[in-house]
């Protein structure tokens, strides 16, 4: 059985009225001893991902399964003793107390977990002697580097020895150097009984992994070929959330761009007519569609690739020349020869 | 790196059998631990904090010590005078407020009253004590009771003697005269022979007893006149165009004039228990905001929500002992230069640290509301 199962996760939540949902029906398993990559850009719902795995956000649906047992709709006790036993999480800026001594730090966690002081004594001493901190137990983090700080990070995820460690851009605030030895420790955490996952945009990390998972697709050269869709009165061109590679020209009649809002009917935002286009920061920019578009009557659009539609404003200075412009039977002519 | 390797394989094999359950659910220690350190960490903060609170609580105290004192002197007075009724004029509100003269012939009249035992004349008047050479500044108000040495009325003396006759008097300790001394009261010179020791009224201005003869001659009272007839024994009938008051008639009588100043002092004894109560809540709710991060770290690693509540509490409960341990030394120095007496007793200093930390609990509810209630998810967006 895998150690971790993901199956059909959405979150979503509220940010200034509108939905969010960075994470849409999201599948992933792994296995134990296997060491993953979260592979996305600034946005892509890496954060949000590790949060709802570490049990710190409920999602609006689906199934996250850790050793077996359910997470979601974990509650009071049993959501503290998940993320004390079954998680551990290594956090992108450390996130030590600064108050506490660098024992103290892991200490803490096994004292909330009742243990008593004398084994978490021993315990957090056995762990910094793993990251090669002896000599520091007794100061406090910020008079350590950055380096240091994430090893004793690392530690106190470990105090417990959860079944699965999550590690949020681990690396994001080390020199070269120091991201050497965060990265050799994280690769030697992935055992027998443990799994790690960990999230990064730094695509150097890739070697390191036995899976990647890459939440934003990368992004494809060309945008597919163009097309030509005619649509019945309340037709729905895309929806929010979707992937988007297409940048599409009005020919006739009008299309609607709603927004999802959290809490009532969606949002109109805006009605696109004849001549005028729409939904090019989708492929350009290489995110989900940021609204849903619908037909509003009768209407007929033309999907162009972003290159398509470059050339053709740089030319005509507009994307629907005619109905059907000549760079759009040529580009389907160049799609169909291949 | 070289002690890194054997980590991926070790931690559940040195991981003691011995304590492979929790020994310990639910111990405070981890929240002491965070407390405590915390406190140490802000330590600068925390100690501005108590010194302003200690002095806050200090002015709560010397309040609570001058509104007791108001209520002291009225006892001590009316003990000291040792009557159990009190004859004064019919419609006069009492003996202290409202002296009203009364013809020295009512005493033999009021002692063959059924129920009188003994019956003494008072005579209550004021003075101002001047001492010679000194500046006006320097003059006090005094309350002058005029008795009848040796009968109902005399007080006990703590120094020297009882009072004779002439010009001897009887003192309190507060007007710092010695036995033996002169003093002037309204330009007549007596001596003192006895002190006693705190018998005041009217927010603290000393008792002078002297003989009724003597103080009736400087008030250039002829014929001589009391004011109040102390009775031994409570009468079944009183002489007509009087009145006979109990003890706590006359209680009420002494405290009136200082009843309002009473209630201000209360008053402002509540408003610094508030103000104590908002430095309290208000450090706490800084540090609150401050920790914001560290309550969602120390959530996403598992800390029940109740250890962060209770954390606070226990910082705002410290924070007001050790405001109150401070607010006792300011008390001490301050209150002996106090003009007015400020009486404390034991219960009440005992009450000032167990209020303080109730104080502190109830201004630390929300604070540590709000941390108990801090998103774990946040932690991912901490430091």
């Amino acid at each position: 059985m895998s150690l971790l199962e993901v199956s059909d996760l959405t979150v979503e939540y509220a940010s200034g009225g509108y939905l969010i949902r960075p994470i849409h029906e999201f599948n992933l398993s792994m296995e134990r001893g296997e060491l993953g990559i979260l592979l996305g850009a600034s946005g892509s719902g890496k954060s949000t991902l590790l949060s709802a795995l570490a049990g710190l956000l409920r999602p609006a649906g689906g199934s996250i399964r850790v050793d077996g047992q359910e997470v979601v709709g974990l509650a009071g006790r049993a959501l503290t003793l998940y993320r004390q036993r079954g998680v551990g999480v290594v956090f992108q800026a450390f996130n030590l107390i600064p108050s506490l001594s660098v024992r103290e730090n892991i200490e803490l966690v096994l004292l909330t977990a009742g243990y008593s002081g004398h084994h978490a004594h021993a315990r957090s001493e056995e762990l910094l002697g793993a990251v090669d901190l002896l000599a520091h137990t007794r100061k406090r983090p910020g008079q350590l580097s950055g380096g240091q700080q994430q090893r004793v990070s690392i530690a106190r995820a470990l105090a417990l020895d959860p079944r699965m460690i999550l590690a949020d851009e681990p690396t994001a605030h080390l020199d070269y150097i120091q991201v050497e030895g965060v990265l050799n420790i994280l690769r030697e955490l992935a055992d027998a009984d443990r799994t790690v996952l960990v999230a990064t945009h730094d695509d150097r990390l890739l070697p390191l992994a036995d899976r990647v998972i890459e939440l934003t697709p990368r992004k494809r050269r060309t945008g597919g070929p163009p097309e030509r869709r005619e649509l019945a009165d309340g037709e729905v061109l895309f929806r929010q959330g979707d992937e988007g590679q297409l940048v599409y020209a009005v020919e006739s009649g009008t299309i609607q761009l709603l927004r999802e809002v959290a809490n009532g009917p969606d949002e109109v935002i805006t009605e696109v007519t004849s001549g005028r286009y729409f939904g090019e920061l989708a492929p350009l920019f290489n995110l989900p569609r940021s609204a849903t578009a619908k037909a509003l009557g009768q209407a007929v659009v033309n999907g162009l690739p972003l290159d398509i539609f470059r050339d053709q404003m740089r030319e005509q200075g507009t994307p629907v020349a005619g109905p059907w412009s000549a760079a759009v039977e040529a580009a389907l002519l160049e799609e169909g020869a291949r | 790196m070289t002690s890194v390797a054997p980590l991926s394989a070790s931690p559940r094999a040195t991981y003691p059998a011995a304590e492979a359950t929790p020994t310990h659910p639910g111990a405070i220690r981890p929240v002491l631990l965070t407390s405590l350190r915390d406190l140490q960490w802000r330590i600068r903060r925390f100690v501005l904090a108590a010194v302003a609170t200690g002095f806050v609580l200090a002015l709560a105290l010397m309040m609570s010590g001058i509104s007791n004192s108001f209520s002291v002197e009225v006892h001590n007075t009316i003990a000291a005078l040792g009557a159990q009724t009190w004859l004064v004029r019919a419609g006069s509100p009492g003996p202290f407020t409202d002296p009203v003269p009364l013809p020295l012939r009512t005493v033999a009249e009021a002692s063959r009253l059924p129920g009188v035992r003994r019956a003494a004349p008072l005579l209550v008047s004021r003075a101002i004590e001047t001492t010679p050479g000194a500046s006006a500044s320097s003059d006090k108000n005094v309350n002058v009771l005029g008795i009848e040495p040796g009968r109902l009325g005399s007080p006990a003396v703590v120094q020297g003697q009882g009072l004779g006759g002439g010009d001897e008097i009887v003192a309190d300790e507060s007007l710092h005269l010695a036995v033996g001394s002169t003093v002037a009261l309204n330009g007549t010179t007596f001596r003192v022979v006895g002190l006693t020791n705190g018998i005041t009224y009217f927010a603290g201005q000393p008792v002078v007893f002297m003989g009724l003869g003597a103080l009736n001659r400087m008030d250039g009272s002829s014929p001589p006149v009391a004011t109040a007839v102390l009775l031994d024994g409570v009468p079944t009938r009183t002489l007509p165009g009087f009145t006979a008051l109990t003890d706590s008639q006359v209680r009420t009588d002494l405290g009136r004039p200082v009843a309002q100043a009473s209630k201000t002092i209360k008053l402002i004894e509540v408003l610094l228990w508030i103000v104590a109560a908002a430095i309290i809540a208000a450090i706490i709710y800084l540090s609150a905001l401050e920790r914001r991060a560290d309550f969602a770290v120390m959530k996403a690693v598992g800390t029940p929500s109740w250890h962060l509540f209770v954390g606070l509490v226990v910082q705002a409960a410290l924070l007001a002992c050790v405001a109150a341990a401070i607010g006792f030394l300011v008390e001490a120095a301050v209150a002996p230069t106090s003009s007015m007496a400020v009486r404390l007793s034991g219960a009440d200093y005992a009450a000032v640290p167990v209020l303080a930390v109730l104080v502190g609990i109830v201004a630390s509810f929300l604070p540590a509301r709000r941390a108990a209630r801090v998103d774990p998810a946040l932690a991912f967006g901490a430091g």
